[in-house]
C-alpha cells in the first residue's frame, strides 16, 4: 500500500472516554460539497449519543452542488454548551479533501490533536490562474513534512482510491470512518452498527469493507515507518503547445476572431486572411474557432510538448 | 423491379363509392402513409384511410392545413414510403407549391383532386370538370405531370393503383382526377382479378463515393436515395446537378428540364391509356372525360341507334394527353364535340390537338352534370350537318 | 486535466466540397451550425440516420453543407416535410433548421401544430431579425424602430417571442441561446436532440451585412460582442446601456414537459385498436 502513508506515527492507545471526561471532545469534519462530510459528522454524533454523552453539531451545508468547502462540529461529553469548535481546541480533524484539511489546521490542538485526511484533490476553480491548458494551479503546496511538524499525530490516507478500488468512491468517507473509530473509543459493534444505518442497504457490503480498510490502515500505518506524501496528490503536469490550423480559402475576412481573441493574438494579413501573429501568447482556449462562422479555424493542442515556459 | 403481393386485395365485389374505391386502391398499391385536410367532396378518402392504413401498419395523419399535408406527402415518401392525398379544387390550388417540388425533385407521390365547382370556393358539394388545366400547370415553372381521369368506382381503383405505380416507376407527382359524382356515387366493385403490377422504387445502389442523386439511367430516372442507406445525399428544389446540390449553369439547367420530360415520354407505353367506343366508323367523335364521358356513352349508343356515325374517344391518362390514340379515333371524324362540366378546358386542347378539324363544346356550368340526351342532341346535330 | 473535445473537428461533419458556405462573412449562421454539428458528435447520431430538413432562406441553406441526408424544402414548409418524413421514418433523427421569416411568417401555423402535436423532431430556429436572402425586408421578430428595406421609417410592428408562443403551443421542449456561446448553444441543442418530443431552439443569431449595416450596428465583432451586454440575456442587463431588442429575452432551457410523444401515441393507438 504505497499509495498511502502516515506521516507521523504513534502509539498512543485510543483516547479514553469515560465519566469521568470533563471537558467535550472536539471532532472537526471538513471537505468538499458532495463528499459526505456531513454523513460522518451524523454517524459519530448519533454514536456519541447512543453512548450517553450531549451532542452538539453545528454544519455549514447546502455547497453540494457547488463543490464548495463543507464542514461540521462535533462535540460531545458530559454536557456540552458551545456548539462550535474554536481555533486549536479540535481533538480530531478529519479531511475529506486535502486543501480542505490543510485550511481548517489551525483548528486542531497543537499538543494533541489526530490529524486525518484523504489525499484526494479537488482544485477549486478559482485556483485556475491561467487560461494555459496545463499551467500549474494555485493549490496547496504545503508538503507532508511541513504538516507533520504541525501537528502531533497525522495519517494522509488515500482513502477515495480505496473505495474505488472496492468499486464505489462514494464509500471514501466511510474509509475516514474506520480511520477514526482507532482513535475514539467506542467500541467495534457500536461503530458498525451505526454505519450500516446510516448507509443506503444496498451498500452495506462495500461500506462495511471500506469501514474496514480504513481501520485496518491505521492499524498498519501506526507501526509503519513515516514515508512523504503520496505520489498521487501531486499535479499532473501536462504542457500543450496551441497550433491553429487556418484554412485561408474559408476565410471570409470577418475579423470576428481578431477582435475576440482574449489574447489579441490573431490578425488579418495582407490578404485579409486570419493569421496567428503572436503564437506565444495563445492559450488555446478556442473561442476563435468556435466562432468563426466560417470553420476556417482550427485549434490543435499538442500534448506532451516542451513547456511554453521552456520555449521562451 | 418486383413484382408487388397483392394478395391481401379482396377478391369479392362490394359497393363501393369512388371515395372509397380509391382509399382501397391506395392500400392494395402499397400505400402505407396518407396526409391530409378535410375538404368536400374528398373526406371520404381520409376517413377511410385513417381505418384502413393503420391496421395495414401504415401512418394516416390530418395535418393542420393543404400544404402541410401535401408537404408530409412529399416527405414521407422522400423517407421511402408510398403518399398519398387527396383534396378538392381549393386545396388542390394551396398544394401547387409542393407539388412543383415534388415534380422537380422528382420525389413520387399520388395526389387526389376530387373536382368541384369553382372558382374559389365555389359549389363544394356539385361536380365540375374545371381543373383539367389546374392540374397540369398549376405550379409555376416548366414541369411535366402524370394527371388520370378515371370515370366509375372499379376505374378509381385500377387507376390509384397505377397511380402509384406511375408515380414510383418515372419519380414524379402524379394526380387523380375525377369529379364530386363519381367520387361519392358508390357503384358494385368487383375488386381483385387485376394482374399484379410492377413498382417498388428503383434505389441507389452501389458504391457510395461515386453515387451522383440525379445522374439518370437509360429511362431518364435516377435511381433514388433512401435515407439511411449511407447515401448522405442532398435534395433541394432548387434546380440542381447531378450531385444534387444547387446549379445554375445554363447547360445543367437545360439537360435537367429537358430529361424531366424525356422520362416520361420514355414511358408513354405504360403511360397512355384511353378508351375508344365506336371510333372506326365515326364522323363525329366525341371527346369526354369522367361523369360526362359516361353520359356520352349512352350518347353513342342513341345516337348510333338512330343511324348517326358516332364514336366516344376517353382519356383516362389526361395529361400527358394521348394525342397519337386521339388521331387513330378521329381519323374519319369529320367533326368533334368535347361536352365537359366548365367553360372550355378540354375543348382547348382538342382544338390544339386537331387543328383541321371543327371542334364544338358542350360546356355545362350549372353544377348538374351532364345528360346523356344533351349530348345526344349535341351529336346529332354535328352528324347531320358535316 | 484541461478538457477539450479532441474528436470533434467540424471538418468531419461538412461537406467540404461545398465549402466555403454562400454565407456573407461574420454571419451568425456558421455559429449556429457548428453548434448543432457538435451537438450531434457528442450523441453520436449516426449520420446515415440523421435527416436535416429545412427551409427557404439564409438558415435554409445550410442543410447543404451537413454531411447527412438533407432535404432543402419549400419556404415555410421544412416542419411539415419532416412531419411526414418523422412518420413514416421512426428509425431516422430529423432535425429541422429553419429562419424567423420562414418558421414565424409563412411557416407559423406548422409550428404552432408541430408544437402542439409534439412529434419527435428537434427544430433549430435562427433568429437574424431579418429576411437577409431577399436583402433584409423586416421579419416577425424584426424589432420595433429597426430599419429595414420594408419599413424605411422604422418598424412599427410588435415582434414575436418565438420560444413564449412554443411553450403556449405546447412544445416539449423549448430553449434558447445566443451564438456567441457556442459551447452552450451546443449544451442545449443536446438537450433538445435528446428530448423526445418535439424540441423548438431558438438561436439569436446576428446578421451582419444586411441588418447590422441597415442600422449601423457595427462590425460582425462588434455584434457578437454586444450579444452579451445588449441581446437579451438578463443577467447582463446591469452592464447593459440600451438594448437594442425591446424585450428581455432569457436563455437556456425555456420549458420542458413530458406530454407523450405524437409518433409513439399513433403507433400505440394503432396496435390497440388492431389488438381489439
Amino acid at each position: 500500500m504505497n499509495e498511502q502513508s502516515n506521516i507521523a506515527a504513534s502509539t498512543r492507545e485510543p483516547v479514553a472516554f469515560n465519566a469521568a471526561l470533563a471537558e467535550p471532545f472536539n471532532v472537526l469534519i471538513v471537505g468538499v460539497g458532495g463528499q459526505g462530510v456531513i454523513m460522518v459528522s451524523k454517524v459519530l454524533a448519533s454514536l456519541a449519543q447512543a453512548h450517553g454523552f450531549e451532542v452538539k453539531q453545528s454544519e455549514v451545508h447546502g455547497m453540494a452542488k457547488r463543490g464548495g468547502t463543507v464542514f461540521s462540529h462535533v462535540r460531545f461529553g458530559p454536557k456540552v454548551w458551545s456548539p462550535t469548535i474554536a481555533k486549536g481546541e479540535a481533538d480530531v480533524l478529519i479531511a475529506l479533501e486535502w486543501a480542505e484539511g490543510l485550511r481548517w489546521l489551525p483548528h486542531l490542538r497543537r499538543d494533541t490533536g489526530v490529524f486525518i485526511c484523504d489525499t484526494k484533490r479537488i482544485v477549486p476553480p478559482f485556483a485556475c490562474r491561467s487560461r494555459r491548458p496545463g499551467a500549474p494551479m494555485r493549490y496547496s503546496t504545503e508538503t507532508a513534512e511541513q504538516v507533520s511538524a504541525y501537528v502531533s499525530e497525522a495519517y494522509a490516507i488515500d482513502a477515495t482510491r480505496m473505495a474505488e478500488e472496492l468499486g464505489n468512491d462514494r464509500a471514501a468517507n466511510v474509509v475516514l470512518l474506520g480511520a477514526l473509530s482507532t482513535v475514539l473509543e467506542f467500541s467495534l459493534p457500536e461503530w458498525e452498527r451505526t454505519v450500516t444505518s446510516f448507509v443506503p442497504k444496498k451498500t452495506i457490503a462495500v461500506n462495511t469493507a471500506a469501514f474496514e480498510l480504513g481501520r485496518n490502515w491505521i492499524a498498519e500505518a501506526k507501526t509503519a515507518p513515516p514515508s512523504d506524501m503520496p505520489a498521487r496528490s501531486a499535479p499532473t503536469q501536462t504542457n500543450y503547445t496551441p497550433r491553429l490550423e487556418i484554412t485561408d480559402a474559408w476565410c471570409k475576412s470577418c475579423e470576428i476572431c481578431v477582435k475576440l481573441c482574449p489574447e489579441h493574438c490573431l490578425e488579418l494579413d495582407a490578404d485579409r486572411i486570419a493569421k496567428l501573429v503572436a503564437p506565444e501568447k495563445c492559450t488555446g482556449c478556442r473561442l476563435c474557432e468556435w466562432l468563426c462562422p466560417d470553420f476556417a479555424i482550427r485549434v490543435h493542442l499538442d500534448a506532451e510538448q516542451p513547456a511554453l515556459e521552456a520555449a521562451r | 423491379m418486383n413484382a408487388i403481393d397483392r394478395s391481401h386485395a379482396k377478391p369479392a365485389a362490394k359497393l363501393l363509392s369512388g371515395n372509397a374505391a380509391c382509399a382501397q386502391g391506395a392500400l392494395d398499391a402499397g400505400c402505407t402513409f396518407f396526409a391530409g385536410y378535410p375538404i368536400t367532396p374528398s373526406s371520404e378518402i381520409a376517413e377511410r384511410l385513417s381505418v384502413l392504413l393503420p391496421k395495414a401498419g401504415g401512418v394516416f395523419i390530418q395535418m393542420e392545413d393543404e400544404i402541410a399535408a401535401m408537404a408530409a406527402v412529399v416527405g414521407a415518401s422522400m423517407g421511402g414510403v408510398k403518399a398519398l392525398t387527396a383534396t378538392s379544387g381549393p386545396g388542390f390550388s394551396l398544394k401547387q407549391e409542393n407539388i412543383g417540388y415534388a415534380a422537380g425533385a422528382e420525389i413520387p407521390c399520388v395526389v387526389v383532386n376530387v373536382m368541384r365547382g369553382g372558382p374559389s370556393t365555389g359549389m363544394p358539394t356539385r361536380p365540375s370538370q374545371a381543373d383539367i388545366y389546374q392540374t397540369r400547370y398549376g405550379s409555376h415553372g416548366d414541369y411535366p405531370i402524370i394527371v388520370l381521369a378515371p370515370a366509375s368506382a372499379r376505374e378509381i381503383y385500377d387507376e390509384t393503383i397505377r397511380a402509384f405505380d406511375l408515380a414510383e416507376i418515372c419519380r414524379t407527382p402524379v394526380i387523380l382526377l375525377y369529379d364530386q359524382v363519381i367520387a361519392q356515387s358508390s357503384e358494385t366493385v368487383a375488386l381483385g382479378g387485376r394482374a399484379p403490377v410492377h413498382a417498388t422504387r428503383k434505389w441507389a445502389s452501389g458504391p457510395r463515393e461515386s453515387y451522383k442523386p440525379y445522374a439518370a439511367d437509360a429511362d431518364g430516372v435516377p435511381p433514388m436515395p433512401r435515407p439511411g442507406d449511407g447515401y448522405r445525399t442532398h435534395t433541394t428544389g432548387l434546380t440542381h446537378s447531378e450531385s444534387g446540390f444547387p446549379s445554375q449553369d445554363p447547360e445543367t439547367v437545360t439537360r435537367n428540364l429537358g430529361r424531366l420530360y424525356a422520362k416520361l415520354d420514355h414511358f408513354r407505353d405504360l403511360i397512355d391509356s384511353y378508351e375508344a367506343v365506336r371510333c372506326e366508323d365515326a364522323e363525329v367523335v366525341i371527346v369526354a372525360i369522367g361523369i360526362s364521358a359516361r353520359a356520352a356513352r349512352r350518347a353513342v349508343d342513341a345516337c348510333r341507334a338512330e343511324g348517326h356515325k358516332v364514336g366516344l374517344f376517353r382519356p383516362i391518362t389526361l395529361w400527358p394527353f394521348p394525342e397519337i390514340a386521339l388521331r387513330e379515333a378521329t381519323q374519319h371524324a369529320k367533326a368533334i364535340l368535347v361536352p365537359e362540366l366548365n367553360i372550355g378546358q378540354l375543348r382547348l386542347e382538342i382544338e390544339r390537338q386537331l387543328r383541321d378539324r371543327r371542334v364544338e363544346g358542350l360546356h355545362l356550368i350549372s353544377g348538374e352534370p351532364i345528360t346523356p340526351a344533351q349530348i345526344a342532341a349535341a351529336a346529332t346535330k354535328l352528324a347531320t350537318e358535316v | 486535466m484541461f478538457r477539450e473535445a479532441p474528436h470533434f473537428d467540424v471538418r468531419d461533419y461538412l461537406r467540404k466540397e461545398m465549402m466555403p458556405h454562400f454565407l456573407c462573412p461574420g454571419c451568425g449562421h456558421g455559429m449556429a451550425l457548428r453548434a448543432l454539428l457538435w451537438a450531434l458528435h457528442e450523441l453520436k447520431i449516426d449520420r446515415d440516420k440523421l435527416a436535416v430538413v429545412s427551409g427557404i432562406g439564409c438558415a435554409g441553406r445550410l442543410s447543404a453543407y451537413i454531411d447527412a441526408n438533407t432535404f432543402h424544402t419549400t419556404h415555410g414548409r421544412p416542419l411539415a416535410y419532416a412531419t411526414g418524413l418523422a412518420l413514416a421514418r421512426p428509425d431516422l433523427h430529423v432535425v429541422v433548421i429553419t429562419g424567423d421569416g420562414d418558421c414565424l411568417a409563412i411557416g407559423g401555423n406548422h409550428l404552432i401544430h408541430a408544437c402542439r402535436r409534439n412529434l419527435k423532431l428537434t427544430c433549430l430556429m435562427l433568429n437574424n431579425e431579418i429576411y437577409g436572402m431577399t436583402g433584409g425586408q423586416v421579419s416577425p421578430t424584426t424589432s420595433e424602430t429597426r430599419l429595414t428595406t420594408t419599413t424605411p421609417h422604422g418598424n412599427t410592428e410588435p415582434n414575436f417571442d418565438a420560444c413564449a408562443l412554443a411553450i403556449a403551443a405546447g412544445a416539449g421542449f423549448v430553449g434558447r441561446e445566443v451564438t456567441r456561446h457556442v459551447p452552450k448553444m451546443k449544451e442545449l441543442i443536446k438537450h433538445g436532440l435528446q428530448h423526445p418530443g418535439f424540441a423548438f431552439i431558438e438561436v439569436l443569431s446576428d446578421c451582419t451585412e444586411v441588418y447590422g449595416r441597415k442600422n449601423d450596428m457595427g462590425s460582425s465583432s462588434e455584434m457578437v460582442m454586444r450579444q452579451k451586454s445588449e441581446m437579451r440575456p438578463s443577467a447582463y442587463r446591469d452592464s447593459v446601456d440600451e438594448p437594442f431588442r425591446s424585450t428581455d429575452l432569457p436563455t437556456g432551457v425555456l420549458a420542458r414537459n413530458a406530454r407523450p410523444e405524437y409518433g409513439a401515441a399513433l403507433r400505440a393507438a394503432a396496435a390497440a385498436r388492431a389488438a381489439k
